[in-house]
């Protein structure tokens, strides 16, 4: 109802006596506030086979602190890091979750799905019938989640978990499911990425993503777009050790093909990011990282990734 | 007749922890303690850079990333013989110590907290199920509002670790031959806002909420008990070529204090997913991970010093460096944990006012001098181990023993157990009600770690010499 509609349907409930106005005005109101008022979103959190850096990342998001983030914006139902539940009482919670949520649930992937051996390098829990694996509980749980998050470089694209030789098997979420999965990417994810994808999904939807999965916003541009030391690269000035201040493309910056804004978004509470500190960004969010960006410290083009 | 419980997932820690425990009426008789997950580091590094050891190696653990990164500096600092300045040594000091208190505030509030608090009745603590909440209202009320203020405190030590590191977990600025920021009177000034926010954090919440758990639940000095081993591989590293611990490395025996020798480290796969094989190295006999393997319940190998099983981590610390006197219990080892927070907070503050202003503090030398190196140090967990060999500065081989090992050693070929079961062995439940609550105190109060457990290590064939204390 628009401004003019409002004030008409008010003047007209004027001539009615008995406070019938705040009757109707109450439930307008009302309605209204379940029309706009954005749900919680409800969250199952995996984590899978990757170093908990995620979580460890998600935990140092500031405006909103993890503690709005729990009251305001998601309901963490399933979380091996941060519920009070365990033993069974938390398995119990998964199963219940996943049916009472089917189809609006939120799963967050935390790491790479090993698929070798049956899955078994990765275990969630154990119950008195079989090893639940990762494999299988993000095989079923997937099926059922209205949006799968993948968060970090392990769930996204296999990540380190899934660096060569990869004796596991490890892989991204997305290579598992057969649905749509938003990445987000990072080694670990800056957890402006991740809250910002959250935020997306609670009061846009889905965002737009790139060829990767992952939401343009904060991934459609390189480090090297926006680098603070561009200058330097375009008039060849080049860092000759760790701790100058020139472009680091010579010490293996990874800038001109990793798609994130650390130059933009910086670390921990805004503070700093690896150029800032004199060191190359490492393209911790690439789909190759780390067997396209090591030897680190070796200029882009002279890498030479092993099988 | 014996009752076989499985106690998965155990929640609130890093990784992937199940138990099962073996109950005979209400006392728990055996217990085998799993790590669920496998990533195969040891592997990954191998035909990679040496230098890739700093970054890399931080990737094995999130919450403890830093000591990965220390410990993988100063092995790289060994081999190129590197002279780490003054600056340098102050500042991977704080950056490390900046790491330790994120760690120490985050398992207290949010791990080990909620196994003794009653949180409110909304996610993430639905069906808590604490069993035996002992705390009146008003006590109980003040912890649930300091779990929600802590929250501030870690993310401030992280801040730190970011304002000189570049980001955090996994850090950037600490590497070897140095720290590759200059020291600035702004990030010394930032710094020193940041930590004595912190240090004001631990003094009037942090020490106080732990005695007050520690009084309301003192059963627990004499719960989850091991026998008195205790092992550091020293801390805080100052010198030149990083020869000096602050804290020392020691192993304590029935109150005897030895310098730890590497090469009486040794290990046991009898009950680890892994076989023996050969991967046709041109090196000793490797192993291989095996997820079938009959009679194995975990990923972590079986790790002991001189054949015996030893604890690691900041009771151990705080033990051999004279600051705390108590045993070897459940609540001593939760007490000790907030203890050294409060001691490296004072540290940090001392560090960020010795800093001279001055450029990047760093010199990376580029001709390795050896092909073999080890470096140690205690992580915030326990001692912590890397170990390579090396050809054309290329990684030939790369080992890693993390304190999880230690702390979570399965059973070994003659069944002897490791201190996570040791302390579980013989516990009584009053209640079986209780069951969780009681077991998942124990196990928490080593600070499980498993992303970090995943790992391993053929210690034969390389001898290092004592340690200097």
């Amino acid at each position: 109802m628009n401004k003019d509609d409002f004030v008409k349907y008010f003047q007209n409930l004027s001539l009615h006596k008995d406070n019938v106005i705040s009757k109707e005005a109450i439930e307008l109101v009302m309605q209204y506030y379940s029309d706009y008022k954005k749900e919680k979103l409800p969250v199952i959190w995996l984590e899978t086979n990757d170093s908990g850096d995620n979580n460890i990342s998600f935990m140092n998001t500031t405006y909103p602190y993890l503690d709005r983030v729990f009251t305001e914006m998601i309901d963490l139902l399933y979380s091996n890091t941060f519920m009070a539940a365990q033993g069974k009482d938390a398995l119990d919670i998964l199963n219940n979750t996943a049916k009472y949520y089917a189809g609006k649930f939120t799963l967050v992937v935390e790491g790479a799905i090993p698929i070798k051996d049956q899955g078994l390098y990765n275990v969630i829990a154990v119950t008195e019938q079989q090893p639940l694996t990762a494999l299988k509980v993000v095989t079923w749980l997937g099926g059922l989640a209205k949006y799968v998050v993948a968060i970090g470089t392990c769930a996204s694209f296999g990540g380190p978990s899934g660096a060569r030789p990869n004796l596991t098997g490890s892989m991204g979420v997305k290579d598992v499911l057969k649905r749509q999965v938003v990445n987000v990417s990072g080694c670990p994810v800056n957890p402006d990425w991740f809250v910002g994808t959250l935020a997306h999904l609670i009061l846009y939807g889905m965002p737009d993503l790139d060829e990767l999965g992952r939401p343009k916003l904060f991934y459609g541009f390189t480090i090297h777009r926006h680098c603070q030391r561009r200058s330097y690269f375009d008039r060849n000035q080049f860092a000759l050790k760790l701790g100058d201040i020139e472009c680091m493309f010579s010490l293996g910056c990874m800038g001109p093909r990793t798609g994130a804004d650390c130059p933009y978004r910086l670390w921990v509470n805004h503070v700093n990011w690896p150029v800032k500190a004199n060191t190359p960004c490492i393209g911790c969010t690439n789909a190759d990282f780390p067997d396209g960006s090591t030897p680190f410290f070796t200029p882009m083009p002279e890498k030479s990734p092993q099988e | 007749m014996q009752k076989r419980i499985i106690f998965s997932p155990v929640t609130r820690l890093s990784g992937l922890l199940s138990i099962e425990v073996f109950l005979d009426r209400n006392r728990v008789v055996d217990a085998n303690v799993s790590s669920t997950m496998f990533r195969g580091f040891e592997w990954i590094m191998r035909n990679r850079n040496i230098t890739d050891a700093v970054y890399l190696t931080q990737r094995v653990c999130g919450i403890c990333s830093l000591a990965h990164g220390a410990v993988a500096g100063y092995l790289v600092d060994a081999i190129y013989d590197n002279d780490i300045n003054e600056n340098a040594q102050y500042l991977r000091n704080i950056m490390l110590g900046a790491d330790f208190l994120q760690n120490h505030i985050r398992h207290f509030y949010l791990f080990s907290i909620p196994d003794f608090v009653k949180m409110p009745e909304r996610p993430p603590f639905l069906g808590q199920n604490l069993a035996d909440a002992r705390l009146n209202e008003r006590d109980n009320e003040a912890l649930v509002r300091h779990y929600f203020d802590s929250i501030k405190a870690s993310q401030e030590s992280h801040q730190i670790l970011s304002l000189f590191g570049g980001k955090a977990p996994h850090q950037h600025s600490f590497v070897h031959g140095g720290v590759s920021v200059p020291v600035t009177s702004d990030n010394v000034n930032q710094a020193l806002a940041l930590i004595q926010s912190i240090k004001e954090f631990i003094i009037s919440r942090m020490i106080p909420d732990t005695q007050l758990i520690s009084r309301t639940y003192n059963d627990y000095y004499n719960i989850g008990v091991t026998p008195g081993r205790l092992l550091s591989f020293g801390l805080f590293k100052f010198g030149l070529k990083n020869q000096n611990n602050l804290w020392p490395a020691g192993v304590l025996e029935d109150g005897d204090l030895l310098g730890p020798k590497l090469e009486l480290i040794s290990e046991d796969i009898s009950h680890s997913w892994f076989v023996k094989g050969d991967d046709g190295n041109a090196y000793e006999e490797q192993i291989k991970p095996n997820p079938y393997k009959p009679g194995a319940y975990t990923w972590v190998k079986s790790v002991k010093y001189d054949g015996k099983s030893f604890q690691g981590g900041p009771l151990a610390r705080m033990i051999l460096l004279g600051r705390y006197r108590g045993g070897t219990s459940t609540m001593d080892r939760i007490y000790a944990r907030s203890l050294e927070a409060f001691y490296i907070s004072q540290l940090m503050e001392e560090w960020l006012y010795k800093l001279k202003p001055g450029p990047a503090p760093i010199n990376q030398k580029t001709e390795p001098v050896v092909t073999e190196a080890a470096a140690i140090t205690d992580a915030m967990k326990g001692p912590l181990l890397h170990r390579t060999q090396i050809e054309n500065e290329q990684i030939e081989k790369y080992n890693i023993i993390t304190p999880t090992m230690w702390n979570f050693s399965p059973k070994d070929d003659s069944g002897q157990l490791g201190p996570a079961e040791d302390a579980l062995i013989g516990t009584v439940i009053p209640k079986p009600n209780m069951l969780f609550a009681v077991l998942g105190r124990i196990v928490r109060s080593f600070d499980p770690c498993l992303s970090c457990a995943t790992h391993v290590i053929d210690c034969s064939g390389n001898v290092i010499g004592e340690l200097k204390i």
